[in-house]
């Protein structure tokens, strides 16, 4: 994409960019130029290089380098729009027609035609090793309808598939490459059409990628490659940039923006991302089956406190699942939970429940954790709400909430949110859903209302569907959502271009190297 | 007293080691399946259903009794594979023999700076006992032992790296490739490790020293009208050489594990991380690779001091 195609597109949202910090001025300096190698800090090492088989969120920043994907998503509002391919329609609602870019190869020279997406769809949703078959668990067959043109036959309506094919499904792998590897998956050797070709990665230690010379979108990328030293250590990784070692760090948490910021060599850029935190609450048992128990405690919370004194102010108070700038956000259901520890004490009464009961609730150990667990207790506390935090690993913890066990009335914890907002409401708010604890049954309206948000195609429909979604959902208080995380990336000076995104996972697409 | 031969003191050694790592990897094994936590849940992905959970373990062999897997562990290794991560499919051979040179060259170097130091201070606390200089050495001593390495680290990288840019904050070069660029890197988290070893050295010497030094035959090789520097170096010395080897070799093996801190302040890419890297993910091949190199090392830095020991001093039976 060119830098004014780019620039229309972002004048066509500057409402939304208006929340995006230095989301403008990122990229109104400067002309890009070719060259140079951008190093960067990654925090985890990759479950896998292979998007079918892989499974941490964090695994993208490296994914995204080397893998294109059918479909891209607008920086400030994650708006699907085209990429690989280059147009999609529903022609009707149980047929998705996706046409496909003429003229791009995979990093092998292999052709990235009809062909190629159908064998790496057919591999998603079918494979026994593929992480993703449950995205496309719409699809009932892949068809080559063209050279250049794949139709997916639905057995339900679902208009999510756009913004799931700009994530790990939509990812495209040669598959020439698949073919020859072991095991058929590409974990180690990954060979996609992306920006970057993979050339190493030593384990724990570093990822190098090197410039596609032939890829699609002209101008780019613009660096030689990516170094990534796989750093854990936050701090140790935010030192390496201050000291000149690295040139970006991403994903640090807001308590690190003070300290970096002190390092005169580095500049810091911030902006909303869908990752929220949020109390998940069992309502299949007491005391949070009781819907006035669980609206009270959405009324006692301080969100804008809560944001300031947790997340040094690094973030957005949550009154549903999506922040402001998204596309489907609703500024009705925000306005449902206004801070009123009166409100909920009455609540509380009604529901008949004894000021001061404990009420035990799950957390996490991590010293973030803790501080957020220690501001909770304090603003429920003047509710007359007597919360109990009971800590363990993130994996010990969830699996106690989530599981088999259902330990706890509820857990502080967090969502990362997705690309389409139906799979964050389907993989919550349904009956048996793992991320619904007590597999409660939920209204039949909500079951029915996010069928609905698959429905249609058309944005603004999709945009009310949404609307009664997140109504229903608050208004029967099924969470408890606090805070959006900002996205805190630092880098040095002659980085420029780099853009946060609202999903919160790092593209380096128009990054560039000054000097 | 006839002296067996070092070839059958080995061999015997090495029969000795193999239940130690037998126990070391069993144990270790067994901790990483008690705590909670399960590698198939990270292979499942971010939002996995129960069912898939159970179909990845039974894809990995995760469903297998524990002894079964622990038996299948150590049937690779019998026959000279550690086994692929389980999470990433890299050899664990591969991660150990790329991790370990980094994690060495931080101990010799640490090893050396320890010894280069501590040696003249437990010298010269032990010439006049209870005299200013060994109170001084005593207290820096002291500071050497109470001073945390994570902290002094810290510092390090505060003054030499942020503030003095005179050397690397973070990260690892490889020796072979580049010697001096190797060094640069490794030298802040080896000085962070020798400041224990320095006050040890010096201690452990001093109290050596000061036991030679009052017994009978010194005495009278002051009544022969010896210096004081002569009966030091020619007879001091020599004696307490066992004792040095012995701090040594405790020294190579605590460094060792203090390498597990350290090379998470300064993102060295060594043995210490990968294990952190393998417990934290559930990935017991790693951890189970990492454990099983780190018992041969400390097995063989135990035998090779004890040789050294005998050679140095015959009356040591082996």
């Amino acid at each position: 994409m060119t830098m004014t195609t780019r620039r229309e597109a972002m004048a066509l949202l500057s409402g939304a960019l208006a929340s995006t910090t230095l989301g403008g001025r990122a990229f109104a300096q400067g002309t890009p130029k070719k060259g140079g190698t951008l190093r960067i800090s990654a925090p985890a090492n990759p479950s896998s290089l292979d998007p079918a088989t892989g499974g941490a969120g964090s695994d993208h920043a490296f994914l995204f380098t080397m893998y294109d994907t059918l479909v891209e998503w607008e920086f400030e509002t994650l708006k699907p729009k085209p990429a690989l391919a280059e147009s999609w329609k529903f022609t009707d609602p149980n047929t998705l027609v996706l046409n496909i870019r003429a003229g791009v190869t995979f990093h092998d020279g292999t052709p990235l035609d009809a062909e190629a997406v159908k064998f790496n769809l057919d591999r998603n949703r079918g494979d026994a090793k593929s992480n993703i078959k449950a995205d496309l668990l719409s699809v009932a067959s892949v068809e080559v309808t063209g050279p250049q043109q794949v139709t997916l036959k639905l057995k339900t309506p679902d208009t999510a598939l756009p913004g799931i094919l700009s994530d790990r499904a939509g990812m495209m792998v040669s598959p020439t490459a698949l073919k020859v590897a072991e095991g058929g998956v590409v974990t180690r050797k990954p060979v996609g059409a992306g920006a970057y070709a993979f050339v190493s990665w030593a384990d724990g230690e570093k990822i190098v990628v090197k410039r596609n010379e032939k890829y699609w979108k002209p101008d780019r990328p613009c660096p030689d490659g990516i170094e990534f030293s796989i750093i854990p250590e936050l701090t140790t990784g935010a030192r390496s940039v201050t000291a000149g070692q690295n040139d970006l760090i991403y994903q640090l948490p807001p308590r690190q923006k003070a300290i970096i910021e002190r390092a005169s060599s580095v500049k810091v850029v911030h902006g909303p991302t869908l990752y929220v935190f949020q109390i998940f609450l069992n309502w299949a048992k007491p005391p949070f089956d009781n819907i006035k128990v669980r609206q009270a405690l959405n009324f006692a919370i301080d969100r804008e406190s809560f944001a300031k004194a947790a997340l040094a102010g690094l973030a957005e108070p949550a009154y549903m699942n999506l922040p402001k700038s998204h596309w489907a956000y609703d500024a009705e259901v925000a306005k449902l939970y206004p801070y009123d520890p009166d409100k909920a004490r009455k609540l509380l009464a009604e529901a008949g429940f004894k000021e001061g009961t404990p009420i035990e609730i799950g957390g996490y150990t991590d010293q973030d954790s803790v501080q957020r667990e220690e501001i909770l207790i304090e603003q429920l506390r003047k509710a007359g709400i007597n919360v109990r935090f009971v800590n363990g690993t993130v994996a010990e913890a969830s699996a106690a909430f989530f599981g088999a066990e259902k330990k706890g009335a509820g857990l502080l914890s967090a969502w990362t949110g997705r690309p389409d907002p139906s799979l964050t409401y389907s993989l919550m708010f349904t009956k048996d859903a793992y991320y619904n604890a007590g597999r409660a049954p939920v209204p039949p309206e909500l079951e029915a209302a996010i069928k609905d948000s698959r429905a249609s195609e058309d944005i603004e429909v999709r945009r009310k569907a949404f609307a009664t979604v997140q109504r229903l959902v608050m208004e029967n208080a099924f969470v408890v959502p606090l805070a959006f995380q900002f996205e805190l990336v630092a880098m040095n000076k002659k980085v420029q271009g780099y853009r946060p995104n609202l999903l919160g996972k790092p593209k380096y697409d128009d990054v560039w190297l000054e000097g | 007293m006839a002296r067996r031969s070092p070839v059958k003191v080995i061999g015997s050694r090495l029969v000795q080691a193999l239940p130690v790592i037998l126990l070391a990897t069993f144990m270790v094994f067994a901790l990483l399946k008690l705590v909670p936590g399960d590698i198939a849940v990270t292979l499942a992905g971010d939002n996995a259903t129960d069912a898939r959970i159970t179909e990845i373990r039974q894809i990995y062999g995760l469903d297998r009794s524990f002894l079964v897997q622990y038996g299948a562990w150590l049937g690779h290794v019998a026959q000279g594979d550690l086994s692929q991560s389980l999470l990433t499919g890299e050899k664990v051979a591969v991660s150990i023999g790329r991790a370990f040179p980094n994690t060495l060259l931080i101990v010799v170097i640490a090893l050396v700076l320890a010894l280069v130091t501590g040696i003249p201070m437990g010298v010269m606390a032990a010439i006049k006992p209870n005299g200013w200089v060994d109170k001084l050495i005593s207290m820096i001593a002291s500071l050497g032992v109470a001073v945390p390495g994570f902290w002094l680290a810290m510092i390090l990288v505060a003054e030499f790296s942020l503030k003095l840019n005179w050397l690397p904050a973070t990260g690892a070069k490889s020796f072979s490739v580049s010697p001096i660029d190797a060094i640069r890197h490794a030298l802040l988290p080896a000085i962070a490790i020798a400041a224990y070893g320095m006050a040890e050295v010096a201690r452990q010497l001093r109290g050596a020293l000061l036991e030679v030094l009052s017994s009978q035959y010194v005495r009278t090789l002051h009544a022969k009208g010896l210096s004081m520097s002569r009966i030091l170096w020619q007879h001091g010395l020599k004696n307490v050489g066992v004792n040095l080897l012995t701090i040594i070799s405790l020294l190579v093996n605590r460094m060792l594990a203090a390498t597990v801190v350290i090379e998470a302040v300064f993102a060295i890419p060594g043995l210490g991380s990968l294990i952190v890297r393998g417990a934290i993910q559930r990935d017991f091949p790693i951890v189970q690779g990492v454990v099983f190199t780190m018992v041969v090392v400390v097995i063989a830095v135990n035998l090779i001091t004890d040789l050294l020991c005998a050679a140095v001093d015959p009356r040591i039976e082996q």
